[in-house]
């Protein structure tokens, strides 16, 4: 299997473990946490494989990243 | 030993003008929403339970699904320039087209659906954000598909080459950047409480 077709279907697999938490109203800080930790991993596979980033210099991976970072950490930092 | 990196992002550099700016621009509406959120958790909460997380959830395959079909059609034209490969490409961004497709129209329906329950913009401050970030991102996503109708046809042509598909890249870029964007949207708006 391809490796972006296993991207694909971790991304899906990230998507439906959200799901399953809203869902069931599994919403303790524990769950968020880790819901915010694979939102950012989600969004850090699209910017390195999809976008196709992670074969370019840091300076341009950099700034998808750093926002995708502050975005999530200012999330958590009002959820606490 | 490790491969060399590019001095250079794929497609065209003024579309990743575009995409850092719209990116700062829906990260200063994501952190106001955190921001009120933490302001007004009662409101936020019992608002959000109004929306259906089913869409969101369907929404996100979809994009995300969509995106993974882009990066397909770019892989293939990367690596042969048969009339084969063109149609099997072009194929890959028809996809694409049509997953965005449905994406708009379970929008339209979500947000057709709260305007017939009498919520809107003004209802309180989180309907607000989920009104201007859906909408917002809405006429983002219908952008993207016109960039990709046109790299479709382009593919389809035999427009693009192995040495030569920044075009293709600078579309594909964008659409990314409406699938990273929603990757966000949808715990924020749906199941963060």
């Amino acid at each position: 299997m391809e490796r972006i077709t296993k991207i694909w279907i971790a991304l899906l697999l990230f998507s439906l473990f959200a799901f399953i938490l809203g869902r069931f109203e599994i919403v303790s800080r524990f769950f968020i946490f880790v819901l915010l930790f694979s939102t950012f991993l989600k969004g850090y596979f699209v910017i390195e494989h999809f976008m196709g980033l992670s074969e370019v210099t840091l300076r341009y991976r950099l700034i998808p990243t750093v926002w995708l970072s502050v975005v999530i950490i200012s999330v958590a930092i009002t959820y606490y | 030993m490790e491969k060399e990196k590019l001095d250079y992002p794929p497609g065209d550099f003024g579309v990743w003008i575009i995409i850092y700016i719209e990116l700062l621009t829906f990260g200063l509406f994501f952190i106001g929403f955190a921001i009120s959120r933490k302001n007004q958790l009662e409101i936020f909460n019992t608002s959000q339970l109004l929306l259906d997380q089913r869409f969101g959830f369907i929404n996100t395959v979809l994009l995300i699904s969509s995106s993974y079909f882009v990066v397909k059609a770019i892989k293939i034209i990367k690596h042969s320039q048969t009339s084969e490969s063109f149609t099997k490409a072009s194929s890959y961004l028809l996809g694409t087209i049509g997953f965005g497709g449905v994406f708009l129209l379970i929008k339209i329906f979500e947000l057709a659906s709260k305007y017939s329950d009498e919520i809107n913009l003004s209802t309180n401050s989180f309907f607000m954000f989920y009104f201007i970030l859906s909408i917002f991102h809405f006429m983002h996503v219908i952008l993207g598909m016109i960039i990709l109708y046109n790299l479709y046809i382009n593919t389809k042509a035999g427009v693009y080459t192995k040495d030569e598909h920044s075009g293709l890249e600078s579309g594909a870029s964008y659409w990314h950047m409406v699938d990273l964007l929603w990757i966000v949207l949808f715990p924020l708006l749906y199941i963060i409480r």
